[in-house]
């Protein structure tokens, strides 16, 4: 989905996502066809809400094709790397968070986010290890929810 | 008519524990509330799941989140009057009167109106939810199986009709979050579904995940796109007090605005946005005679603050007595009261007096609490609108890893958070909203299990969904929501307002 801006444009990504829309509502709906069950104590059964679901997002991903409009432009470049970093430095806070502790994946997370909007590195750390012991201080202390002290705090 | 559940309500608000958690959910909502971007919704989202770690008790829980809920409202007028940026969605009206005050050197006056107008609305609003909510109830307890099913067709027909400029996708969004609730172990029939061979989509997918997911991954790249640029804030200088002339030029327009408001909350799916764009065109017509809206005229800013926070107290009604929440707030806590294992519905009443009642005994309270908070205080929570991006954002995320991580003590979840918070970003950048899928995902188990069970009922017989005089009014008044905006499409592309999004 990298279709550019203007008006244009945005009516195309609304196409690609009515298509996309329309072609998971036939997915879910042939999922749900084959649902597999021996029996069940009302006459519907676990198939048949499944698949009335399927035929009206189907109906209106129809209706969104043929009426397209709304979509925003997608970002580019440098914006669109900068977008898709949110989430991957989450995933990499996420995954550090058990061997390193919470500390230290909080750091990481709050520096890198801090970048993206604009911190210089200075900041960005000061703020990443400011939050690190700010919320580490607020969870296990104040609020007492456990988080894994990992390498660093582990006991 | 019977109050004795309100008097039990106070017992239970005013006890220490739930009134400090009332005062930081206050005070905490306020503060979501002021800062730009981050609204009602995000904040309950992002503290559901930590409240509920904590193990605090569920109607504790909900004393918090309506404090939130109430708070952001109060709150979203300060980044408006003093930033010209809506602090929330329901606070986009207060910005067209607000702002402009404000540049004339009267914020310390636009605040306080506001403020007073936040007061009377809330307080309204909570005055009609003590007085309807026992009576839905009793209307209530008469809803079958098909009754229920249809009163859900309502919702969604609502929904579709008054939220968003493209009710198709409002509807899609709907039948995403059915889509989403029908994954996992189905209890009549005791099949799986969707849940290709994963044991950890046995329980289906998790409340949490998907709002985290939704509310803070998506907000967050949106946040980095939309970056406010320039926009200063303007300082709280000169008078404070605002003049009386004034206030009681806004009696009126609050009265009114209170009304409407309401009225919009109780209404499935539809809150503040829609409220205070509605109460706000209404009192352009009915008082603009000289042409001042827009120019920072003071009944301008009173008529949709009045009119939002009505609008929060009223989406607890049809929540709290049919399980069918009146805004995409309310559809946030009904899933927060699932977590807890309880479903509301008319027997909650019965059920569950001290949950109700300190509820909504909390929300009088609060309103008080929020009127200290709002006026005095107001300069401590303009600082806020300083806060830098670099600090709130990174804030918000190790927010969202928390709940997650400590609802669920995996990291699994954590991956499975942001995999939906990629198609959430997806979906809004196509001019989807977030809320629809949070409606259809609280509503679908009991959409489908209703739907089910009137059939069992009428032995597979569909005549069973026409037949009591409630599912017919339903229907009929279904009917007329999908209707109404053809009927009033032409007045609306006249006045070409702004589309309101849930909040």
């Amino acid at each position: 989905m990298t279709s550019s801006t203007g008006p244009r444009g945005a009516g195309r990504s609304d196409r690609v996502g009515a298509i996309v829309l329309l072609v998971f509502a036939l997915l879910y709906g042939f999922e749900a066809s084959r649902i597999a069950y021996s029996f069940s104590s009302d006459p519907l059964g676990p198939r048949v809400f499944p698949m009335m679901l399927a035929g009206a997002l189907a109906l209106l991903s129809v209706i969104y094709l043929l009426r397209p409009g709304g979509a925003e432009p997608w970002p580019q470049g440098r914006l669109l790397a900068q977008s898709l970093a949110i989430p991957g430095l989450v995933l990499a806070a996420a995954l550090l968070l058990e061997p390193l502790g919470f500390a230290v994946a909080v750091t990481i997370l709050v520096t890198g986010v801090g970048r993206l909007f604009g911190a210089s590195w200075r900041l960005a750390i000061l703020g990443g290890l400011a939050q690190a012991a700010l919320w580490f201080a607020v969870f296990r202390y104040l609020l007492e929810v456990y988080l894994p002290g990992g390498a660093v705090f582990g006991m | 008519m019977d109050l004795s559940y309100l008097w039990a309500g106070f017992s239970v608000a005013l006890s220490p524990l739930n009134l400090a958690i009332g005062f930081t959910g206050c005070f905490l909502g306020t503060l979501i509330g002021a800062l730009p971007a981050i609204g009602p919704i995000n904040g309950i989202a992002l503290l559901l799941p930590i409240a509920y770690t904590m193990g605090l008790p569920p109607e504790s829980t909900m004393i918090l989140l309506a404090g939130i809920y109430m708070g952001a409202e109060y709150g979203g007028r300060i980044s408006s009057i003093l930033l010209n940026v809506p602090g929330d969605a329901g606070a986009v009206m207060t910005a067209l009167d607000g702002n402009p005050l404000a540049r004339q050197g009267r914020a310390g006056e636009a605040l306080m109106i506001s403020g007073l107008a936040s007061f009377v609305g809330g307080t309204l609003g909570v005055v009609g939810l003590t007085f309807f909510a026992p009576l839905l109830s009793t209307l209530a307890i008469g809803f079958g199986p098909a009754e229920y099913f249809v009163l859900m067709i309502f919702a969604f027909a609502t929904l579709g009709s008054m939220v968003g400029s493209q009710p198709v996708k409002t509807l899609i969004g709907c039948v995403i979050g059915l889509m989403l609730a029908t994954v996992g172990l189905d209890a009549t029939s005791g099949a799986y579904r969707f849940t290709f061979n994963e044991p950890e989509l046995g329980d289906g997918i998790e409340f949490v995940v998907l709002v985290i997911g939704l509310f803070s991954i998506s907000e967050a790249m949106f946040m980095l796109e939309h970056q406010a640029k320039g926009g200063s804030v303007i300082k709280v200088a000169g008078r404070t007090f605002a003049r009386w002339a004034d206030i009681v030029r806004c009696i009126g327009p609050a009265l009114r605005s209170s009304v409407i408001g309401f009225t919009v909350g109780v209404l499935p799916g539809t809150g503040a946005s829609v409220a205070s764009a509605v109460s706000y065109t209404t009192e352009k017509r009915l008082s603009d005679r000289e042409g001042t809206f827009g120019k920072g005229d003071v009944r301008g800013l009173a008529a949709p603050e009045a009119a939002n926070n009505a609008t929060a107290a009223g989406a607890f009604v049809p929540m709290l007595t049919l399980g069918v929440p009146g805004s995409g707030t309310t559809a946030v806590m009904l899933g927060a009261l699932m977590l807890y294992n309880i479903q509301p519905g008319p027997q909650l009443f019965a059920e569950r007096p001290e949950l109700i009642g300190g509820l909504i005994a909390s929300l009088y309270i609060g309103n008080i609490l929020l009127l200290i908070l709002n006026l005095p205080l107001v300069r401590v929570f303009s600082r806020v609108l300083q806060l830098p991006n670099w600090v709130l954002v990174p804030g918000i995320l190790v927010l969202s890893i928390v709940g997650v991580y400590s609802t669920h003590a995996s990291v699994l979840a954590v991956v499975m958070m942001l995999g939906i918070g990629i198609v959430g970003w997806l979906l809004r950048k196509l001019g989807f909203d977030m809320a629809p899928i949070i409606l259809g995902f609280v509503l679908g188990r009991v959409m489908e299990v209703n739907l089910r069970n009137a059939l069992a009922i009428s032995g597979g017989d569909l005549s069973i969904l026409f037949q009591s005089t409630i599912s017919i009014v339903l229907w009929i008044m279904a009917a007329a929501m999908a209707v109404l905006p053809f009927a009033i499409g032409r007045l609306a592309r006249r006045a070409a307002a702004p589309s309101p999004q849930v909040s």
